[in-house]
């Protein structure tokens, strides 16, 4: 004989001020299976709990039902709590009296008291037919993989490196670094941003538990978490990364000039090459699209003046596969295609530049030694332009959403252009300016009040040539009247937006982006770091536009996750999975398309039919994957498929308490 | 003997000489003129059984279910509608396609074996329902064709274009009068589960009709298990019902199954986009995949 025991839980006035507790109480007793009813102010707090180990005993209770909160709040601590008190944790029910029906009900108490009383029958008559379940456990590999070598993914990496972990780091380009190795200060202290970066990477280079592989791109990922199997294609870098030793005899030598990436083309590069000075691994490799000896099959010049005869034309791609932990995904933005914008003539003028190339500019190992001179003709500009807002918070041509770092940036820069240049004059287009963050408003305040940057609210209109200056025609919506700006530098605070190949990485480790391909995390407050797949973190810009502070915070904290799944041997695994009953599959398969985590495969078994064995496939399902969804419940017909703990009798329990 | 018939038996005899397969199965003439049952052929001899003729309904492809765990070949003859019941149960990897021999036949249309039966050898019987309708009278898949690629010319010119003017009347109805026009239909229902039994769609290895699940899938025969019954089939072979017919013929009360079947496909052409079961074996079934997509507009 099943004794179930009910607790109705008042959450102090949330549930008792709408719903006559005691009642509900007294109603459980008549249900069918019910030993023992009670109600308690806070069910959850150390004498409610106690109240529940106690009444097990003393009444040989052997399921509990607790009707207080959503169980996504309390579920788990009533839980822990019945199996403190000798059960099973599964052979507890909650009904949700609170938001299902207290806060929704605040007016009605004769009917929020009656709902709630049907709510307690409907988890009473599921109860008696829980069954018990226990958790397995998988393993835990204790290696983590960061894909992407920015700062955040090189934070990262540091994080759990130093707790012991080993980390893999994946980098699609020749060097780490990332975007942050593009710019030339940071804001709001004007640091030089190599001299805070390149220490970091040399870190992250030199710890004995990170392995950097960088020219590598992921190719595929399987598994699940503790277990992913990812395999990393290796790019052929036509160089021996061991032979090598960076001397840069090669790309002194090498005669195909190549338009800089890193120098946003405002430079060359040869075929041959590294990205930058301190590059790490600080290796050159070859661009086989715009080698000489690879497109004409002549030359080979840096394989003749190599002293280590590092240079290997015959390298090929190299997939390597490897057993991973966890994830860190920090593959970092690109720029808004600011050609879109038309009226600003980018691409048409040359003294038209985005954020980016003016980063460069004011490097002092950028293509002007750090002087800023016009692209087109070199001169020193005396009327500097700054459009704000270009791509971000424009619904229509751009992007919807503020892409956070511009208004800073931009304030950066107009600092910059009046401190190099004495007698140049700034002018700043903005819609609003956001400068939240520590010490940020007041370095926006100092350019603007110190350096006498013009802040004009309104947008541009229109860019055109005039001799050799650039008439910038636009609205001071603050004035209400046309503008116009005779300036010798336009530059652009393009919008950050997602990797063009964002979508394809999210789909191939299995986890979901938004609509601007950002990726999504579990929850926007209380798990931000998380994705919806166990076991993969995110980090940095990929999630969204952030600056260097923000991606090196979310970085730590992924890291933290990470160290917090490896630290363990094994971890346990809902039960709260599907089941097969491998008597009744039919082996149709029609479970595998239809499971989103990739969690059912199916398995060859043998048995006799009319004294012959037989073998025949079914369905089975990986309990590391399976979220319990139930998604290949209803696709199985023959009802093979069953979920634990949902399952179909359980179900139209509840259903027949509420309507018989 | 037609000329076809003559063909059917050439090509199954020469089957089971050279040990191409054990057992050919095809139609022979039965009881009543207007019937034509299934044959299983397994000596060269009794190849002299097998005939086509009008009255070849039965789905073939559903005999191979039966077969699954013989270690030998098994050849089948196919019609259109045969030949997508093939492919689907393909899909349902039912059947190994190594261990099946097909022999298509072009076919031209059946007649109505009850109209049959109450007309007469000599009055003029009119073509089934489901041969009224039929999109696909050539056989997708064989190895073998009777009559060559000239018939399927032939046949072709005698495609006709489905329409949904009978789910259309019963969407008109009322939902009242629509209950009681599918309530007076089940409650004839004699739950013999023949429907079931020759529908190539159902491939389970033991139904759930066939289970004991006390509260959930009830055996009583009555009004409201029989609707339940209705519906699970319905929905069960949504989105893999080829429009054979054999649940419709096979059923002893005449339920008009094909309605709700047709109702199914109607709704799943204007949900997911047009959809004809069986047609490829490597495609994705409409009901049958996890779309990322998936535009959840019920949501």
């Amino acid at each position: 004989m099943k004794r179930v025991g009910v607790f109705i839980c008042h959450c102090g006035s949330n549930i008792a001020a709408a719903v006559d507790c005691e009642k509900v109480a007294e109603n459980a007793k008549s249900f069918p299976g019910v030993a023992f009813s009670t109600d308690y102010k806070y069910m959850c707090a150390e004498p409610g709990q106690d109240l529940i180990k106690k009444a097990i005993k003393e009444h040989k209770l052997d399921r509990i039902v607790v009707a207080s909160c959503s169980p996504r709040m309390h579920e788990p601590t009533f839980r822990r709590c019945i199996e403190s008190g000798g059960l099973n944790p599964y052979l507890l029910e909650m009904a949700n009296i609170r938001e299902h029906c207290s806060w929704v009900h605040p007016d009605d108490k004769e009917r929020a008291t009656f709902k709630a009383t049907e709510l307690v029958r409907m988890a009473v008559a599921k109860v008696l037919k829980n069954e018990p379940l226990d958790k397995s456990t998988i393993p835990i590999t204790k290696r983590a993989l960061v894909i992407g070598g920015g700062i955040a993914g090189i934070q990262a990496a540091l994080d759990i490196a130093n707790a012991g972990h080993i980390v893999d780091v994946v980098e699609k380009e020749p060097s780490i670094g990332g975007r942050m190795a593009q710019i030339d200060k940071t804001f709001p202290t004007l640091d030089c941003s190599a001299c805070i970066l390149t220490p970091k990477m040399v870190e992250v280079a030199n710890h004995p538990n990170v392995n950097l592989i960088t020219y590598s791109e992921i190719e595929k990922v399987e598994g699940y978490v503790g277990n992913f199997d990812v395999t990393i294609r290796k790019k052929a870098r036509s160089v021996d990364m061991k032979a090598c030793t960076g001397c840069g005899t090669c790309y002194q030598k090498c005669p195909s000039k190549v338009p800089s990436e890193f120098e946003m083309e405002m430079m060359d590069r040869k075929a041959i090459y590294t990205p930058f000075p301190q590059a790490i691994p600080n290796k050159p490799v070859i661009d086989r699209e715009n080698c000489r000896y690879f497109k004409t099959g002549k030359c080979g010049v840096c394989q003749k003046v190599c002293p280590t005869n590092a240079v290997d034309f015959t390298q090929e791609d190299e997939l390597v596969t490897e057993r991973y932990g966890a994830i860190v995904v920090a593959t970092g933005f690109d720029l808004f295609d600011e050609s879109v914008y038309g009226e600003y003539g980018y691409g048409k003028y040359k003294d038209v530049i985005t954020g980016l190339h003016f980063e460069r500019l004011i490097n002092a190992s950028g293509p002007t030694m750090g002087k800023i001179k016009r692209p087109s003709d070199g001169k020193i500009p005396k009327n500097v332009v700054f459009i704000k807002c270009v791509g971000s918070r424009d619904e229509v041509k751009g992007k919807a959403y503020c892409s956070k770092t511009c208004c800073m940036y931009t304030a950066k820069h107009a600092t910059l252009v009046r401190e190099k240049i004495k007698d140049s004059n700034v002018y700043v287009f903005y819609m609003d300016v956001r400068t939240p963050g520590k010490g940020y408003d007041e370095f926006y305040t100092r350019t603007t009040d110190q350096f006498g940057a013009k802040y004009i609210r309104g947008r541009v209109s229109k860019i055109y040539e005039k001799g050799d200056k650039l008439i910038v025609r636009g609205e001071d919506t603050l004035l209400g009247r046309p503008v116009e700006v005779e300036a010798d530098m336009v530059v652009l605070a393009t919008a950050m937006v997602a990797k063009s190949d964002a979508a394809k990485l999210a789909q191939m480790i299995g986890f979901s982006y938004d609509q601007n391909h950002f990726y999504t995390e579990a929850h926007p407050k209380l798990a931000p770091v998380e994705t919806h797949t166990a076991g993969v973190y995110l980090a940095g810009a990929c999630q969204g536009p952030k600056d260097i502070p923000d991606s090196v915070a979310q970085a730590s904290a992924a890291a933290v996750k990470v160290c917090g799944l490896l630290s363990k041997e094994e971890m346990p695994t809902e039960p709260i999975i599907s089941a097969v009953d491998e008597a009744i599959c039919a082996g149709c398969g029609m479970c595998v398309p239809v499971c989103p985590y990739k969690a059912i495969d199916m398995k060859v078994i043998q048995e006799r039919v009319h004294g012959k064995t037989i073998s025949r496939k079914v369905a089975t399902v990986n309990s590391g994957l399976c979220q319990g969804c139930g998604a290949c419940t209803v696709a199985c017909r023959s009802a093979a498929l069953n979920l634990k703990h949902f399952t179909n009798e359980q179900i139209l329990a509840e259903v027949d308490a509420l309507c018989l | 003997m037609s000329e076809i018939t003559k063909k059917i038996q050439e090509i199954a005899r020469e089957i089971l000489e050279k040990g191409e397969a054990e057992i050919v199965i095809g139609w022979e003439k039965g009881t009543f003129w207007y019937l034509s049952p299934p044959a299983f052929i397994d000596k060269p001899e009794d190849t002299q059984r097998l005939v086509w003729d009008e009255f070849c309904h039965n789905n073939l492809s559903k005999y191979l279910l039966d077969y699954k765990n013989h270690e030998g070949k098994v050849a089948i003859f196919v019609k259109g509608c045969d030949s997508r019941a093939f492919n689907r149960l393909l899909q349902d990897k039912q059947v190994d396609r190594e261990k099946v021999v097909l022999i298509g036949i072009p076919c031209t249309g059946l007649k109505d074996q009850d109209k049959a039966k109450s007309l007469g050898p000599n009055g003029d019987i009119p073509k089934a329902q489901k041969c009224m309708e039929c999109k696909y009278p050539t056989p997708l898949v064989y190895d073998y064709l009777i009559g060559g690629e000239e018939a399927l010319n032939e046949v072709a010119a005698t495609k006709e274009a489905p329409d949904f003017s009978d789910v259309k009347a019963v969407e008109e109805m009322t939902p009242d009068e629509r209950y009681d026009f599918w309530t007076k239909q089940y409650d004839r229902c004699l739950r013999c589960y023949a429907c079931r039994n020759v529908c190539p769609a159902c491939s389970c290895r033991e139904c759930i009709f066939d289970q004991t699940r006390i509260g959930w899938i009830g055996k009583a025969n009555n009004s409201s298990e029989n609707q339940f019954f209705a519906l699970t089939r319905a929905m069960h072979v949504a989105g893999r019902c080829v429009e054979c017919g054999e649940c419709e013929r096979a059923c002893p009360m005449d339920i008009p199954i094909m309605l709700l079947n047709k109702k199914l496909i109607k709704d799943i052409n204007e949900l997911f986009g047009k959809y004809d079961a069986g047609i490829d074996p490597e495609g994705k079934l409409p009901l049958g995949h996890f779309d990322k997509n998936d535009p959840e507009e019920f949501m």
